[in-house]
């Protein structure tokens, strides 16, 4: 039996905005929990009152951009928070935009470029990814060695604490050490230390000339094997990833091999002798089909293209093995990775942000996920990496053989959390001990 | 005091000459960049993490608190042992352990001075982009401790932007290691974030992972000379304007030309109303255009634009520049500096407000300006020792932070709070933020140990 008060929901955001019945709960959730009710606020008080009535009842809730991942809420309120979707300032002088959180990270990339803007990061899920969503798990994506990760777009934020307490922070300057840094530590919190109900995010000037390279390859080592050339010429493109052969018909349609794009955002005078740079390596490497693009639509597929392949495998975490080495340890990675797991061929399929020294490997079905990721990081220690984020700690500090540290670790968030949530109300599906 | 008893454990963990009681090391420490000072029971210098942990522990025992200091540059008051503590000093951590420029990433410990890794890293093609004006002597452990900014930030980003992750002992002893030598490795919270710009009250970093770059192919240096600072504020605003940015945009005023021509005799024109230094840099191919574009913005209202043709025009450019603090100690003994930063956009109206405090205060103000960043450094200068004069001088300060907040900023860009700007803080933060900071204190360190009486009081 569930305890929310779906009437005193329905009183904080009008009738329309409660949905019970499961069947249309449906289209809003995804993940194993059966919540009561979804609930779409209009506007921040309303989170406020929502999250208080939470409190008041002791209800779990979690919010979603277009969809809520229902893991821990049964019984409790999926938030879905697409009716804030508005821009609420485009500040060109400033080069800064407020936006609400329950607009698409698609559409918002779209709206900044209209002003002759640039917001770098990567949407997560391409269609339905949230900018909220965006700060909230706070990644780093393969622009990230030009442009730094998630979190340096964000200056400040509106969020309502679990609490329902309003709390507003940050401002226009690109420069501000004053109080704790609350506003980046909040980047990667996932709902944890609250809601965003408004972001205050960083935008740069579009670069001046975008183009990319393409190229195919028999071998994926071979292919790989470019990018190390490429850093000791001194070239350090945009992006520079790579997509085996069974993902590479994901991204491009027809490709019969590894797909290399190489991303070329800047400069015009610059960017045409580098796109010739690169194109005369990967021709020498033994690429096929190696193309400059500089027709901006065709230049769009190829992005997209990534995009769709990087969210395959960001939607299946559970069925995912990411992890990071030294850039130039790469081709030393990819040959221990398959000595350890066979032909990579036979994976679903393989990426590498080359730049980044990443690796995201997907998993055929029925793989123990756990224990390859022991083995791979350990094979990515050896190469000055680790697997990636909160279990990537875990098991470095099993390598290290101390314990101590991965306790003293996962109680200093714990208690972090706590102090922020005391009730445990918030985004209960979010584990902090991996 | 410190009782016999812990001067000897001290001694047996870091060595005897690793420990400072005696009245004139102690007060050599009571110092830093600002007018404040203090007394420590005692200093010590641990040379290893072990060690740190040992002192950290052999505290809690005893109940006493600890000051963490790097060089004790800072503008804030941060390394002041304000209340009874002892000054841990990083300066005798000073191993880079691992330059690896293929991965791009560096290994040090805290009390590397910043110029010394920038000098190993030069020799290889590489840097550090945080490159304080204080670089010369502050370490990285305070780099990180208020999260420095520098004159390349309107293109780098600060501190912040360049620790991949850390080593650090906490307020309980207990070691932890945050992030990694990659973007990828937080531990569900982003702990490197948290600890960067923390002034030293959750933890004692003991190692760091920093992000290093190849040096840019090719730069630029680029001044440009005005009747008014107004004039070269304007500039800065058009240039931001136009999508352009720069590595640098940095401002000097009328006095900091003449007191910085004294120092180092770069040739600036002394009847200049204003200096802007403006750098930018990428590859060779692209430069000629953009200093193009910046010379028709500028040459709009500037009375000179010149481009640096030599590397030592573009020495002695930055040699005013760095001597900018210092240089003002001749005219007035002492000198307050003020680190208020506005939204780019209000930039010309937070120069307009300087003057305007001047003037309302009867004050000498010089202005040095990480312009392009919307980061002022107003200096007032005065004499301490004059009483009356220095309560004036308080006032103007505090004129000044509201003046900044009024126009949508903050009280400090990249000097951090420590004990200075404390009691401003409510003004900037409403009561849900304030508590937030405390939250996150009391999480690290419940009892108040490290650091107590900086940013906050629990
Ligand atoms: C650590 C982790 C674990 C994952 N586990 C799974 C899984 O088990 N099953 C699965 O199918 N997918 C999982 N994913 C993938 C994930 O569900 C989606 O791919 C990803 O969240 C982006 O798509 P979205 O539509 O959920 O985005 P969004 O709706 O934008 O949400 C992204 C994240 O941000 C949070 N969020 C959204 N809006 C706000 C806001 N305003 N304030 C605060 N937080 C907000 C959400 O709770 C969610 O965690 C996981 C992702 C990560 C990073
Ligand atoms: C002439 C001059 C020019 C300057 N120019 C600039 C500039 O351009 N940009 C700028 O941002 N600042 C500038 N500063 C301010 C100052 O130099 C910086 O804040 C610098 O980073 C401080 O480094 P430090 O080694 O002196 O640290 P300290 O002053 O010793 O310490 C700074 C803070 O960090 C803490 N801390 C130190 N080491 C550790 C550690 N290992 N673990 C935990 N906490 C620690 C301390 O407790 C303190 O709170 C300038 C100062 C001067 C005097």
């Amino acid at each position: 039996m569930s305890n929310v008060n779906i009437s005193k929901l329905k009183e904080i955001v009008g009738e329309a905005n409660v949905i019970d019945s499961s069947s249309e709960m449906a289209k809003y959730l995804k993940g194993p929990g059966k919540p009561a009710v979804v609930v779409l606020p209009g506007k921040t008080s309303e989170v406020s009152s929502i999250v208080k009535l939470a409190n008041e009842q002791n209800v779990k809730l979690a919010v979603g951009g277009a969809v809520v991942n229902t893991q821990g809420i049964t019984g409790g309120i999926a938030m879905v928070m697409s009716r804030m979707n508005q821009i609420v300032e485009m500040d060109k002088l400033n080069l800064v935009a407020i936006v609400e959180p329950g607009l698409l990270h698609k559409d918002f990339i779209l709206k900044v470029a209209e002003t002759g803007l640039n917001f770098p990061p990567e949407p997560y899920e391409v269609e339905t990814s949230s900018v909220g969503g965006c700060f909230s798990i706070g990644d780093s994506d393969s622009k990230s060695f030009e442009y730094g990760p998630t979190r340096t777009f964000l200056l400040g934020f509106e969020m309502v604490l679990p609490t329902g307490e309003i709390l507003e922070i940050g401002n226009k300057c690109i420069k501000n050490v004053s109080g704790l840094d609350f506003i980046h530590f909040a980047v990667g919190s996932q709902g944890t230390f609250g809601i965003f109900t408004k972001l205050l995010v960083k935008l740069l000037p579009q670069p001046e000339a975008k183009k990319a390279v393409i190229g195919t390859f028999a071998s994926l080592h071979k292919a790989n094997a470019t990018f190390n050339t490429l850093i000791k010429r001194n070239v350090h493109p945009t992006r520079m990833n790579l997509i085996n052969a069974s993902f590479a018909k994901i991204a491009k349609p027809g490709t019969e091999g590894q797909l290399v794009i190489i991303d070329l955002q800047g400069f015009k005078e610059s960017g045409k002798n580098i796109a010739n740079e690169v194109a005369s390596v990967l021709t020498l490497a033994g690429g096929f089909d190696v193309k400059i693009i500089e027709d901006a639509v065709e230049y769009d597929e190829v992005i997209n293209g990534w995009l769709k392949v990087r969210a395959e495998l960001n939607a299946k975490p559970e069925r995912t093995v990411e992890f990071v080495v030294g850039p130039m340890k790469m081709p030393q990675a990819l040959a221990q990775l398959e000595a350890l797991t066979g032909d990579l061929g036979a994976y679903p399929g393989i990426i590498v942000e080359g730049l980044l020294g990443y690796v995201g490997l997907a998993l055929p079905e029925g793989t123990e996920k756990l224990a390859l990721a022991t083995k791979v990081n350990k094979l990515a220690m050896s190469l000055g990496g680790n697997v990636k984020g909160l279990l990537g700690h875990k098991l470095k500090a099993e390598v290290y053989n101390d314990a101590e540290m991965w306790k003293q670790t996962t109680s200093l968030l714990n208690e972090l959390r706590q102090q922020f949530d005391p009730k445990g109300i918030l985004s209960p599906g979010v584990s902090l001990e991996a | 005091m410190l009782s016999q008893t812990v001067v000897k454990r001290l001694k047996e963990i870091v060595g005897e000459k690793n420990v400072v009681t005696d009245k004139v090391g102690l007060l050599t420490y009571g110092y830093d960049g600002t007018l404040l000072s203090g007394e420590a029971l005692g200093v010590v210098s641990p040379t290893t993490t072990d060690q740190v942990v040992e002192i950290v522990k052999l505290m809690n025992e005893h109940d006493i608190k600890l000051v963490p200091r790097g060089a004790g540059t800072n503008e804030s008051g941060g390394t002041i042992p304000s209340q009874e503590a002892i000054v841990i000093s990083f300066t005798k951590m000073t191993k880079i352990h691992e330059i690896d420029t293929e991965n791009f990433v560096a290994v040090v410990e805290p009390g590397v001075i910043n110029f010394d890794l920038q000098v190993e890293l030069a020799k290889q093609n590489f840097y550090f982009p945080p490159d304080p004006s204080s670089f010369k002597a502050s370490t990285i452990g305070g780099n990180l401790g208020e999260c420095s900014g520098g004159p390349k930030c309107f293109k780098y980003g600060v501190t912040r932007d360049y620790m991949l992750g850390l080593e650090v002992v906490l307020p309980n002893g207990k070691v932890i290691q945050t992030g990694g030598r990659n973007f990828q490795s937080e531990p569900g919270y982003d702990l490197t974030r948290i600890i960067v710009g923390s002034e030293g009250i959750l933890g004692l970093v003991t190692k760091v992972f920093v992000r290093i770059l190849p040096i840019p192919r090719a730069k630029k240096t680029m001044l440009a000379l005005y009747d008014k600072v107004e004039d070269a504020s304007q500039t800065v605003a058009d240039i931001v304007a136009a999508g352009i940015i720069p590595t640098t945009l940095e401002l000097m005023d009328n006095l900091l030309i003449n007191t910085t021509e004294d120092f180092t005799h770069a040739g600036l024109p002394r009847d200049a109303g204003a200096v802007l230094i403006i750098e930018v840099d990428g590859y060779p191919e692209d430069m000629d255009e953009q200093v193009k574009t910046i010379g028709e913005i500028a040459s709009k209202i500037a009375k000179e634009f010149k481009v640096a043709q030599t590397a030592v025009e573009v020495d002695q450019i930055w040699t005013s520049r760095r001597s900018a603090f210092g240089s003002v100690a001749r005219v007035r003994p002492s000198y307050g500096v003020n680190d208020i930063t506005v939204p780019r956009s209000n930039f010309p109206k937070a120069i307009g407000g300087v003057l305007k405090v001047a003037k309302d205060f009867g004050v000498t103000i010089g202005v040095v300006a990480h312009a392009g960043d919307g980061n002022l450094h107003p200096l007032i200068l005065f004499d301490q020792r004059n009483k009356e004069e220095t309560e004036t001088v308080h006032k103007a300060e505090q004129a000044l932070c509201m003046m900044a907040l009024d126009l949508e900023g903050t009280i400090s860009g990249e000097h951090g709070i420590g004990l200075v700007k404390k009691k401003y803080l409510d003004k900037e933060f409403t009561p849900a933020a304030m508590e937030a900071f405390r939250k996150i204190k009391r999480s690290f360190d419940p009892t108040n140990r490290f650091n107590p009486g900086k940013i906050i009081d629990l």
